[in-house]
């Protein structure tokens, strides 16, 4: 199985975009995201807190829909996703 | 009416909509929240396409560290209120259109009176605090929220009809942190740009607006795409607004 990664903004400096990864059955959003993430701790550091934990004011999307930060851990990914990592930019 | 003045300066633009066009926009009174990176291109190109009536709000005064990306303000300008400034540039670069510069920062308690009855906001800030009181407005008011944010080479904007599309919190329910961010000025060149556009766009009633939709601007790569963007029911912003199919554009 297949899925396709895209980072945005920020994330995209520190860990790339449009990343094709191989997963097997069962993988969940949020492992996903923080496997891929940990190539690049300061990419990790951006996403995630110390816990391990979305910084909340990340946005993920599957396929186009919004997936809410808590329900990351609970939703699997299937051969051909395309999920999105972004973070609101803010300067005026 | 126009006068011979106007009609000149607009002869290139009433090719494509018009009198009736020209009017609308004359007739409009557009609310431009911040006279910085994003705030120069957008009051600069609302003031030069004839929107009648422009407020500009900004509480800082101008700094050299600004001057990469703010184009309303001169080096001569450094020291100055941007309020001043901005004043003097969009009112020499047509005069015939009325300008309202406040040097106020802009709060709960005086947003709603500063908006006034303003058709639209333009979101030119810097932080999502400030932001998030724009939207709360728009969403009283009934009247759009043309929002606009930059880092770096990064950039994004949407068009927010309070009722029919996701209002900002709908979109970004959490602010990130506050930083000293990078940017260079083509970066609010662009999305500020876009903004405008959007803001004519509304004012004339045509054309397809950023409406549902973020536009994610990659200046690196030189690349755009859009992103759908839905309501959230459980909104705490917009939530109990009632779902309006088509967008309330501006009145005849």
């Amino acid at each position: 199985m297949t899925v396709k990664i895209r980072f945005f903004a920020r994330f995209r400096e520190l860990l790339g975009t449009d990343i094709l990864t191989d997963v097997t059955a069962g993988t969940t959003l949020r492992s996903l995201i923080t496997t891929i993430s940990q190539r690049n701790p300061e990419g990790h550091a951006a996403i995630f807190d110390e816990n391990g934990t979305f910084h909340e004011f990340v946005i993920l999307m599957k396929n186009g829909k919004r997936i809410e930060l808590g329900d990351a851990a609970d939703t699997s990914v299937a051969d051909g996703d395309e999920i999105a990592v972004f973070p609101p930019v803010a300067g005026g | 009416m126009f006068s011979q003045r106007e009609l000149d300066r607009y002869k290139r633009q009433m090719m494509l909509f018009g009198g009736e066009g020209q009017e609308r926009l004359k007739k409009a009174h557009i609310f431009i929240a911040g006279a910085g990176g994003l705030g120069s291109p957008i009051s600069i190109y609302l003031a030069v396409a004839g929107v009648g009536t422009i407020t500009i709000v900004d509480m800082d005064v101008v700094d050299q560290t600004n001057l990469n990306r703010q184009i309303l303000h001169f080096d001569r300008d450094v020291g100055k209120k941007k309020t001043a400034s901005a004043e003097e540039k969009l009112q020499a670069l047509n005069p015939d259109i009325t300008v309202n510069a406040i040097d106020v920062k802009i709060e709960e308690s005086n947003a709603v009176k500063l908006i006034g009855k303003a058709n639209g906001i333009v979101d030119a800030m810097d932080n999502y605090p400030t932001r998030y009181l724009l939207n709360d407005v728009a969403i009283a008011k009934k009247i759009p929220l043309f929002h606009g944010g930059i880092r770096g080479f990064y950039g994004q904007a949407t068009t927010i009809l309070p009722g029919t599309t996701p209002c900002l919190k709908c979109i970004f329910p959490k602010a990130p942190p506050k930083e000293v961010f990078p940017v260079v000025g083509v970066t609010p060149g662009i999305i500020g740009t876009i903004q405008a556009n959007e803001v004519i766009k509304y004012l004339l009633g045509s054309g397809d607006l950023l409406a549902g939709r973020l536009f994610i601007w990659d200046g690196r790569e030189a690349h755009a795409e859009e992103i759908c963007v839905e309501r959230n029911p459980a909104c705490e912003a917009c939530g109990s607004l009632r779902t309006t199919k088509k967008p309330a554009r501006e009145e005849k």
